[in-house]
């Protein structure tokens, strides 16, 4: 390289991706997201955020001193010269080529401490609003799209405001200080840098340009080799029993093959654009050193203010001329971090963004449990209630009364809101008229979160956890010992599973359990919280063969003895077991609405 | 230390095969890129010096050659930018090819038998890893071997070009370069070595809590633990910030290092060029061409400090990824059963990898060609280990195994993000679209596709998004009476689908049937109805086998689940 990264340390670091070709029109593109997304969170880019790129600017700017004190030397040595003058020189240059390095070190380390710590607080923040939604929120981001946003993708805000941040304030300042030395000493090569640097950005512009779309489509394509892998490995049972492996091995390679054929067509003009920079930057200092080397013998007399450059003089001119396209190389080799870090930051704000709020959310843990462990009254009164977004209101005008200790089914056809009424009762969200009174408390944000803690709750696909099954039981409440998950296990029979798995953890999603054991399991995380009095469970026979459904069913009306119990339902058999079947009919105002 | 070398023969053995011709031409286009840039800038001090000096006077401008210095400067320029695009192309292509033929002998690697399952226990969790894995192997090549490649080259170079002006010099410059140049990112990539494998670990630990605190919220909520969950994370990412941090710290380092380095470099050149000119024993030239020589040697092992700090997180990819590259060994294959017998089973026990009691036991079983079988028990019996088995899917721990060909319908409908033509083709590569829309017809798809904008073209999304689930099952039944095998194992076929569109699935994989041999895994008396004979399988142990006809046929069809 010329230029030799030695003026700047940060540099050089391998091939940059196809979307690092750097590109002007993207450089004067529209306000930059970050800055955005840095000013909501802080009110004003403070010095301090400034620091780590100012003393990078700072270890740039010490090379003219260091360039000095080289070129003297070499005039001296010249003039055949006085060898203790370049001993002095050299102890210069090594204290300056020090202090360089570690003030450039210095702010990068700052830079990136900020950085990473903006990532986490951006984690954080995303994690806490997803924590507060309420569960019936629809518009809540799944799962999966939440990791990936907060896991990997986030990681790219730091190289973004670590890297590229610096590298840009480096690009704006750091030539226009060595065209300015360049100049006192020569006009002529100060022109030769003028007219190369603004050269580069129109010629990259338009090789740019073109290359750009084509290479981020291109992008797209090259992270759907990754999608189009782990697509056929999620289905390999199905492709093994349609012995169509060797088939899917081949096409993997033929479409990886044919997109290395597109994509290096792509490339071959994308690079063409940093090509453009590497030669304006190479022939930039090679016509100095040719200039120079001219005015030196006297054939180009002109260009230094009407006197004649000494040695040391062209010397140092000629030590600057890299250093003056160093950091526009660097900043191009970051390119490629502002776009990811531009997605990250805008996929996190989005991720951060409120929607229905969770009841008593803001309510920490607090360690008092319930005193009273006697079953709960409900009482539900002129209920309305809506999904957001949603005209139609599933409930409206809609009472219930459960005695305390009575159990419950709720049947009806699907679509009649049994799920959206278990949910209300256990506080998950709030009506948007009406009163849910249990235990003679009507629900509000305030005790949402101290009611919730005397109702237990079975979903109707019960989450398991990745782990041990004693672990999904427990839940992690510290209140559950070792003893009371063991009886919980014998209790709903599950006792048998837990011993033939050992330690063999659960798979993700319960892989490794049948529909009938993670149903069981749903129950032990009840059976282990006595101080629950009110029991809300959600279609709990749903997809059971009738042995094991009639199991669960004597497990769960076991478990509510001496509790109030609201089961939804499909299912007679289960709704028969029940002291009161409530109907639900689909709303009559449904279509008024 | 044997062990960990080996590790890295498969990969590496990718990187070499096929590509090799290429991957080179990379490595040398990138050192005569490093080589072009000192020369130019040493070439440039050499002139600039020259001329000065011969500028003294008028006689020895006139006498000086100023053109070929001038054009061995214009030439470089040039000469460097275009190693420069031809090493970026090179390598690119050569890293392309790589993970074109990494991607599929990746896929064949989890395709194996044993392996498969492995996958299917956690799909997200491995999976994620294995993109990131991929994502990291090239860094092995860009990243270590191109900046090493370059970095040599330069190294040797100077310490040649230095030698000519005194041998000492030379020898000394070399391996000065040589040791601290490689010595600081060795230490760096030793260093780094704990943190970047905790930096990975952390990252799939805080996907998979995010995972687990979305899709379980409601539990956490109602157990009171929300705000624990939330903690926590908060914790997994302190302790991934802290791996981050060690890594910048050693990035940190490793920059000072190189700086002081170089610095300590140039002023040594410089003392050197200062004494020995004092004797007399070169001109001033020569010195400007040593000392920018000395300036730009050490930059391009500078190249090497990403690269030796994500060497870690490499060579744990390069770890988790070489058994998957290792050459298949062959699969034991399943006996063929005796003429008259699709499939047998004699004492056979199946366990999974780790547990402590066997999911099948003692399991005997005779299936005669053409019979029509229902396995039948509660769920967590062990029907769908028992079709598995059939299918050779797993192995037995004891006990022999004897089957004809068989193709297993699995519980989960999987499709794949592909037109539906080349969904229906991976049953058999060879079908025409006539025998596709036959297929179509016979599993009462016909109509649906016909609707369909671009009928047989229409791209299905992630996991056949765009169907439903009614749609979807029938596809994959399609797909199931394209293939030819003897033996067809049908886990819960109907599971999920309404009584009507149930039953009519079932009556057309009936039509179909005609010769061949059934095996149904299910808990639905609609699916067992036309059974011959009922296996009932209760924790992993056949407790009765009743023909039609035979007392407690009927009723323990009875005990099924109705639609």
């Amino acid at each position: 390289m010329i230029g030799a990264g030695t003026i700047n340390m940060r540099s050089g670091s391998g091939t940059p991706p196809a979307a690092s070709c750097p590109s002007a029109s993207a450089r004067t593109g529209s306000t930059s997201l970050a800055d955005e997304g840095l000013s909501d969170d802080r009110p004003k880019r403070s010095a301090r955020t400034l620091l780590g790129p100012a003393l990078q600017v700072a270890a740039s700017l010490l090379w003219i001193p260091q360039a000095a004190l080289i070129s003297l030397s070499v005039g001296d040595i010249a003039a055949g010269g006085d060898i203790d003058a370049v001993l002095i020189n050299a102890g210069g240059v090594l204290a300056l080529g020090i202090v360089r390095a570690v003030v450039d070190a210095l702010g990068g380390r700052v830079a990136y401490r900020q950085a990473r710590a903006l990532l986490s607080h951006h984690r954080r923040d995303a994690l806490a609003t997803l924590a507060a939604r309420s569960p019936l929120d629809a518009g809540r981001p799944g799962s999966g799209l939440a990791a990936s946003t907060l896991g990997e993708q986030a990681e790219a805000i730091v190289p973004y405001l670590a890297r590229f941040q610096p590298a840009r304030l480096r690009a704006s300042i750091v030539p226009l200080a060595i065209l300015g030395c360049v100049f006192v000493w020569s006009w002529v090569a100060a022109l030769v840098l003028l007219i190369a640097a603004p050269l580069i950005p129109i010629f990259m512009a338009l090789i740019g340009w073109r290359a750009k779309a084509a290479s981020e489509a291109q992008l797209v394509e090259l992270g759907g080799m990754n999608a189009f892998l782990l697509d056929r490995l999620r289905g390999l049972a199905t492709i093994r029993s349609l012995d169509a492996v060797d088939l899917t091995a081949n096409r993997l390679r033929t479409d990886a093959e044919s997109l290395r054929t597109r994509t290096m067509a792509v490339l071959r003009i994308a690079f063409l654009s940093s090509a453009v920079l590497e030669l304006f930057a190479a022939l930039g200092v090679a016509m100095v050193a040719v200039y120079v080397g001219f005015h030196l013998l006297g054939q180009l007399p002109f260009g230094a203010w009407g006197s004649k450059l000494s040695l040391s003089e062209g010397l140092f001119i000629l030590l600057l001329a890299p250093a003056f396209f160093e950091p526009l190389r660097d900043l191009s080799a970051v390119w490629h971090d502002r776009a990811a870090g531009e997605a990250a930051l805008e996929a996190l704000q989005r991720l951060a963004q409120k929607g229905e709020r969770l009841p008593g959310a803001a309510d920490g843990a607090s360690a008092d449990k319930p005193s009273s462990l006697a079953p709960l009254s409900v009482r539900v009164e002129n209920l309305r209630f809506r999904h957001a977004g949603q005209r139609a209101p599933v409930f409206d005008g809609f009472g219930l009364t459960v005695a305390a200790g009575e159990h419950v089914a709720l049947l009806g056809p699907s679509g009649t809101g049994k799920s959206t009424l278990l949910a209300l009762l256990a506080g998950l969200s709030l009506p948007e008229s009406g009163r849910i009174v249990i235990a003679g408390e009507t629900l509000t944000d305030r005790n949402a979160s101290l009611l919730r803690r005397r109702i237990a709750w079975i979903g109707q696909t019960p989450h398991v956890f990745a782990g041990t099954l004693a672990g999904n039981v427990s839940l992690g409440r510290s209140d559950v010992g070792r003893a009371a998950i063991q009886s919980a296990l014998q209790s709903v029979g599950l006792e048998e599973v837990a011993a033939r798995r050992g330690a063999v953890p659960v798979g993700e999603n319960g892989v490794g359990l049948s529909g009938g054991e993670a149903s069981r399991l749903a129950l032990a995380r009840v059976a282990v919280a006595p101080q629950t009095g009110l029991v809300l469970v959600d279609e709990p026979t749903a997809h059971l063969d009738t042995r094991t459904a009639a199991a669960i069913a004597d497990a769960l009306i076991a478990l509510a003895r001496g509790r109030t119990l609201i089961v939804a339902t499909h299912d007679p058999v289960l709704a028969a077991r029940m002291d009161r079947i409530v109907r639900l009919a689909p709303s009559p105002l449904e279509d008024a609405a | 230390m044997i062990a960990r070398a080996r590790q890295l023969l498969p990969v590496a053995r990718l990187f070499l095969t096929g590509n090799r011709p290429m991957l080179l031409s990379g490595l040398l286009l990138s050192a005569a890129t490093a080589l072009s840039g000192v020369a130019l800038l040493g070439l440039s001090g050499w002139f600039i010096t020259a001329t000065a000096i011969a500028g003294l006077s008028v006689a020895t401008a006139l006498a000086f050659d100023v053109f070929a210095p001038s054009a061995g400067i214009r030439f470089l320029a040039l000469a460097r930018t275009a190693a420069r695009y031809g090493e970026r192309l090179t390598t690119h292509d050569a890293t392309l090819g790589v993970l074109a033929e990494l991607r599929e002998r990746l896929f064949r690697g989890w395709a194996r038998a044993g392996v498969a399952g492995e996958l299917a226990k956690r799909p997200a969790r491995l999976l994620f890893r294995l993109t990131l894995d991929i994502d990291s192997l090239d860094s092995l090549y860009l990243r270590v071997a191109v900046p090493i490649a370059a970095a040599l080259a330069v190294a040797l170079t100077s310490g040649v070009a230095l030698a000519l002006v005194h041998p000492v010099l030379g020898a000394v410059t070399a391996i000065f370069l040589v040791v601290v140049g490689t010595g600081i990112p060795i230490a760096a990539a030793v260093a780094a070595r704990r943190p970047a494998r905790r930096r990975a670990y952390a990252l799939e630990i805080l996907r998979s809590r995010v995972i687990d605190l979305i899709a379980g919220q409601t539990e956490w909520i109602m157990a009171g633990q929300l705000a624990d969950r939330q903690g926590e994370l908060g914790a997994v990412d302190r302790y991934l910030s802290d791996s981050d941090d060690a890594l910048n710290r050693i990035e940190t380092m490793t920059s000072i290092a190189f700086g002081a380095a170089g610095a300590l470099l140039l002023s040594a050149v410089l003392v050197a060029m200062g004494l020995l000119a004092g004797q007399g024993m070169f001109a001033a030239p020569v010195a400007a061409l040593a000392l920018l020589i000395a300036l730009a040697a050490l930059d391009p092992f500078a190249a090497l400090r990403r690269g030796s700090v994500e060497l870690g997180r490499t060579l744990l990819a390069v770890r988790r990824i070489a058994p998957r590259l290792e050459a298949a060994a062959p699969a034991p294959g399943i006996a063929p059963p005796p003429p008259g017998i699709a499939a047998c089973l004699a004492d056979v026990t199946v366990r999974h990898s780790g547990a402590r009691a066997p999911i099948l036991h003692a399991i005997s079983l005779s299936i005669r060609a053409g019979e029509r079988v229902a396995v039948i028990g509660p769920s967590g019996a062990g029907k769908s280990t028992l079709l598995a088995l059939i299918a050779g899917e797993i192995g037995a721990e004891t006990g022999q195994v004897a089957c004809r060909s068989a193709t297993l319908f699995t519980q989960r409908t999987e499709l794949f993000q592909d037109c539906l033509r080349d969904n229906l083709r991976l049953a058999d590569p060879q079908a025409d679209d006539r025998r596709l829309w036959e297929a179509l017809d016979a599993a009462g798809l016909r109509r649906d596709v016909d609707a369909m904008a671009h009928g047989l073209d229409t791209r299905l999304g992630e996991g056949g998004y765009g169907l439903s689930g009614g749609q979807a099952r029938r596809l994959a039944l399609a797909r199931l009476l394209l293939r030819d095998t003897p033996l067809w194992l049908l886990d819960e076929p109907t599971e999920g689908l309404d009584g009507a569109t149930a039953r009519d699935v079932l009556a057309r994989i009936m039509a179909r049937a005609a010769g061949r041999t059934i095996v149904v895994a299910t808990h639905i008396r609609r699916e067992a109805e036309n059974a011959d004979r009922l296996v009932i399988l209760n924790k992993g142990t056949i407790t009765a086998v009743i023909g039609r006809g035979e007392p407690g046929f009927v009723a323990a069809l009875a005990a099924l689940r109705p639609d």
